[in-house]
């Protein structure tokens, strides 16, 4: 197959030889390994040879190809924004589209007839293109085995190359992205060519108030595999109506021969609870487990099971061991329309969280997420939303560890399309009802669950963000509702349709809405528990008044709290030549129009990850409903 | 000198009156319309005379919610309100007319009292105008009494604030206050704890865009401590210290090295001026921040500060 230009314009195609979205689970050659670091992984991290071009036109051709004379290539780091590396302005923006007022766009199958437009992104003149190269030998570990590539993040479209062979097209942004290397590898001096284009369809879907960026921003890695490997893991606790006795079932997908599963549960104790073996190939499911004397996972107590799998062949070689920690607890919406964890009300002391540093924008390391976490359980903060996308694999494991509840929001935010100079405007929104936006979104649902189904720490499923309403998300609620029961599914358009009421979203959810305007939902008969999915909008100074919201949780029980808007201010450290000091520069400081200036500046958290004043208030108030 | 009756020594000036103690000189000034020079232990401790401040820098919530534009006549208000009448009270007896030269000749340089009062009106260029008095109240032991009425009239727009702008001549090395930790306002305090707070220097909290800030609400004692002065003579970094002091009810101040006009006149921390002088803001009234949202939703009603009612508050400086 050969790589076509055209998919950036298609809706449509948004996957191609992509490998399906799997649960995030680590695998290990061995028990030692568990401490020591997997020897399947192999991080492609680092310098990367690299080209940039203003436009498709510019971009070098055949530079996949082994004999492509890469002389003038630069080089870049990896993972990064491009932008932050010095090739293309910084541009941050709110709802409109990053081309506003530059170039006329609509998206495919809207206003513009029932048809694609060739060279609506594949010919246009912002989108620039990163052209990556990246050489590597394999370690004699990796050597005859089938090797995968992981990209776990690039903006916003990417293709790959690997010797001159096309290998594979991904987009969402935020989810990673798998293909597999196998028939093209070689043991030494494997050229791996990625081309990454700052837009493509999916920019109509990804529209979140955040600097737009490009390139390969989270961690690629090589993942070698073993004959037989457990590519996916599906893992469901479920604790009985007494809330002490609970059962367990697992299912494993296994590439590969045969293999023998032995699976072993141990407690917080390390007493081992629940033991099992089978064998087989695809879906292996073990036996329903019983658990007594259960201890629940919740934010006072985040309890984890330590589930082991080890994988054996049928000559009893271990081929890899597959541990996993996972919580038991029960989410409910009951017959009181009240959300209840564990038997006890939901209390949301939440906060959205964008992931940011201001060094290196949305790449981010395990430390700025540790600190974050510290931070949230210092000041009573117990939830957090993933605004407007996946978090990078680790946030979802440590939340489970530190007891934060999670909405886990898939990557959709498409307010341009909908919402223009304040007005409610859906002319051409997306996805709305169009059937040929419906894969796309469906995609991002379903990569959202498989990726982080086994998570106790996530309570909500959230179907994105300001996306309007209409069949298409409706569809995405269908998928998480066929897939998963113990969780609920949040989102808060549906306002926009209030005939899909009873197919998207279990909760009433609305953004920066008035304390009286929520009591009067809950004084007239409402039908579904309340949360603000984003609330105390936390720009400059401010954060007053939060004593009124905080009554309210007092007063309606169907009322469950919110999450804060937002964790950390969206800001860059730049150098200042006329103070020669490093400072935090906003929107429009790069020159970049159309821009919302300092409207990312909303955080609990100053760029710098210090915390503002008024933290002290929402350590408070946060404190009050532990 | 001799102070032995433990009386103020009154020097009646021909554009100022003089009130002086063992330690202490004080000038108000009759031709600058205000508290001219408040010297203790040979420290100046006022650049220019207080004067009433309306204005805040606008918040990111005032400019989503025009707020700013609202209430524009104010931020005139804080820079042009000007001094029309001024008032002297010496040990309970109004001295009428003003004893400006020559109806000083009367006097010597041996006038002594137990307690001068000057008050000083001031009327706003604002439409309808109103008018702020401020009194101060010196009493033999160096005591300012400070007491700031406002008018409330109907037909003005609410204000952003209201309070006495005291500006130092240098910079000062922090402060100590007994009050709320943090930064708070009015619906923005139930989570600062009660205390005795050192704060190290004059912070700006480094909002984005600077605005308001550094606001402490319920304030019993604030304490000023510089360690240089703009005399020439003086050479001395020993720390000094000015102490402000709740009168009838706590006070709310702010101490930062600018003005409210400063900070709205920069988009970034680091346009900022080169921090030179101490603006202590001493205020009756401080509007909540807000917090529903930056682009509409208005402060909670009970924290605007309407402009149809009288203010008044007080409180006392000493050493």
């Amino acid at each position: 197959m050969q790589a076509n230009l055209q998919w950036l314009d298609d809706p449509e195609v948004f996957r191609v030889n992509q490998l399906p979205a799997h649960s995030d689970h680590h695998y290990y050659r061995d028990l030692d390994e568990i401490r020591t670091g997997s020897s399947f992984i192999k991080s492609l991290n680092g310098s990367w040879r690299f080209h940039f071009a203003s436009t498709p036109s510019e971009r070098p051709l055949h530079f996949y190809s082994p004999d492509f004379d890469s002389a003038d290539f630069d080089t870049i780091q990896v993972p990064g924004h491009i932008e932050l590396a010095g090739y293309s302005q910084i541009q941050y923006i709110n709802t409109l589209y990053p081309w506003e007022g530059k170039i006329y766009r609509r998206p495919p199958y809207t206003l513009n007839q029932d048809q694609l437009e060739v060279g609506l992104f594949s010919d246009a003149a912002d989108n620039s293109v990163g052209s990556y190269l990246k050489q590597f030998d394999l370690d004699d570990s990796f050597k005859n085995q089938r090797v995968i590539i992981q990209f776990q993040g690039v903006e916003e479209a990417l293709y790959v190359w690997l010797n001159g062979h096309f290998i594979g097209y991904a987009e969402d942004s935020f989810t990673p992205s798998e293909f597999d290397l196998t028939p093209y590898l070689q043991d030494q001096d494997n050229l791996l060519a990625v081309q990454v284009y700052k837009r493509s369809t999916a920019a109509f879907i990804e529209d979140q108030d955040m600097y737009r960026f490009s390139g390969i921003f989270r961690d690629v890695n090589l993942l070698a595999l073993p004959a037989a490997h457990v590519v996916d893991l599906d893992i469901k606790p479920e604790v009985k109506d007494d809330f002490e006795r609970g059962t367990l079932a697992v299912t494993a997908d296994v590439s590969g021969t045969d293999a023998i599963l032995e699976l072993t549960v141990t407690d917080q104790n390390k007493q081992v609870v629940a033991s099992q073996t089978q064998s087989g190939t695809g879906k292996v499911l073990f036996d329903s487990m019983p658990f007594d004397n259960l201890t629940l996972w919740s934010p006072t107590s985040p309890t984890l099971y330590q589930l082991l799998i080890k994988v054996y062949n049928n000559q009893h070689q271990l081929l890899e061991v597959v541990p996993y920690q996972f919580g038991f607890r029960r989410v409910e919406l009951r017959e009181d329309k009240v959300i209840y964890v564990n038997n006890q009300r939901l209390i949301l002391n939440g906060v959205n969280r964008h992931e940011w540093n201001a060094h290196s924008g949305r790449v981010i390391t395990m430390q700025d997420m540790q600190n974050d976490i510290q931070t949230m359980l210092d000041n009573n903060i117990n939830a957090v939303r993933t605004c407007h996308y996946p978090d990078q694999l680790p946030w979802y494991e440590l939340c489970d560890q530190a007891g934060l509840y999670v909405m886990a929001e898939n990557n959709l935010e498409s307010h341009g399309s909908w919402q223009k100079m304040g007005a409610v405007e859906p002319s051409y929104n997306v996805p709305g009802d169009n059937p040929h936006w419906l894969a796309a979104v469906v995609d991002r649902a379903r990569s959202n669950y498989e990726w982080f189904k086994n998570h106790p720490s996530i309570i909500f499923w959230s179907l994105g963000n300001e996306s309007f309403a209409g069949e298409d998300i409706a569809a995405m609620q269908t998928f998480y509702k066929e897939h998963d029961t113990s969780r609920l599914v949040h989102y808060e358009g549906v306002v926009r349709a209030p005939e899909l009421r009873n197919r998207i979203s279990d909760v009433e959810s609305r953004m920066y809405e008035t304390p009286a305007n929520i009591a009067s939902y809950l004084e007239n008969n409402p039908d579904k528990p309340f949360l603000n999915c984003e609330y105390m909008h936390d720009m400059g100074n401010s954060l007053g008044g939060m004593q009124s919201y905080n009554d309210l949780i007092d007063k309606y029980p169907m009322y469950q709290g919110g999450f804060i808007w937002d964790f950390i201010d969206q800001a860059l450290l730049v150098h200042d030549p006329i103070t020669q000091q490093d400072v935090l520069r906003y929107g429009g400081d790069f020159d970049e129009r159309h821009s919302d200036y300092e409207f990312s500046g909303d955080g609990l958290l100053f760029a710098d990850r210090t915390p503002k004043p008024a933290m002290q208030e929402v350590k408070y108030y946060y404190g009050l409903h532990k | 000198m001799d102070y032995t009756n433990n009386q103020l020594h009154v020097i009646y000036g021909d554009a100022s009156l003089g009130l002086e103690g063992p330690n202490f000189h004080y000038l108000f000034s009759y031709e600058r319309g205000g508290f001219e020079s408040l010297v203790v232990n040979q420290k100046e401790w006022l650049y220019r005379t207080p004067t009433p401040l309306f204005w805040r820098a606008t918040t990111d919530n005032d400019h989503g919610n025009g707020f700013d534009v609202k209430t524009a006549q104010w931020y005139a208000a804080d820079r042009f309100t000007t001094c029309q009448k001024i008032e002297l009270t010496v040990d309970g007896q109004l001295v009428q007319p003003l004893p400006i030269a020559p109806l000083n000749n009367r006097y010597t340089n041996h006038e002594m009292a137990n307690q001068v009062a000057l008050t000083y009106h001031f009327v706003t260029p604002t439409v309808p105008s109103t008018s702020v008095s401020i009194t101060y109240t010196v009493t033999s032991d160096g005591n300012i009494k400070v007491m700031t009425h406002f008018a409330g009239r109907e037909g003005l727009p609410e204000l952003p604030a209201f309070g006495l702008r005291f500006i130092m001549p240098t910079t000062a090395t922090g402060f100590d206050y007994q009050g709320l930790s943090g930064e708070t306002y009015p619906d923005r305090l139930a989570g600062a704890t009660q205390g005795q707070f050192h704060v190290d220097g004059l912070p700006v909290t480094p909002y984005l865009v600077p605005q308001e800030c550094g606001m402490h609400m319920q304030t019993s004692q604030l304490t000023v401590t510089r360690s240089t002065t703009q005399n020439n003579a003086d050479q001395s970094k020993q720390p000094f210290s000015l102490t402000f002091s709740q009168a009838d009810q706590p006070f709310a101040f702010s101490c930062l090295p600018y003005t409210a006009a400063e900070l709205e006149q920069a988009t970034h921390l680091e346009e900022l001026p080169l921090p030179r002088r101490t603006v202590l803001s001493i205020y009756g009234a401080v509007r909540g921040v807000g917090g529903i949202d930056s682009w509409g939703a208005d402060v909670e009603a009970k924290y605007h500060i309407p402009a149809n009612q009288d203010l008044d508050f007080s409180f006392n400086i000493h050493f």
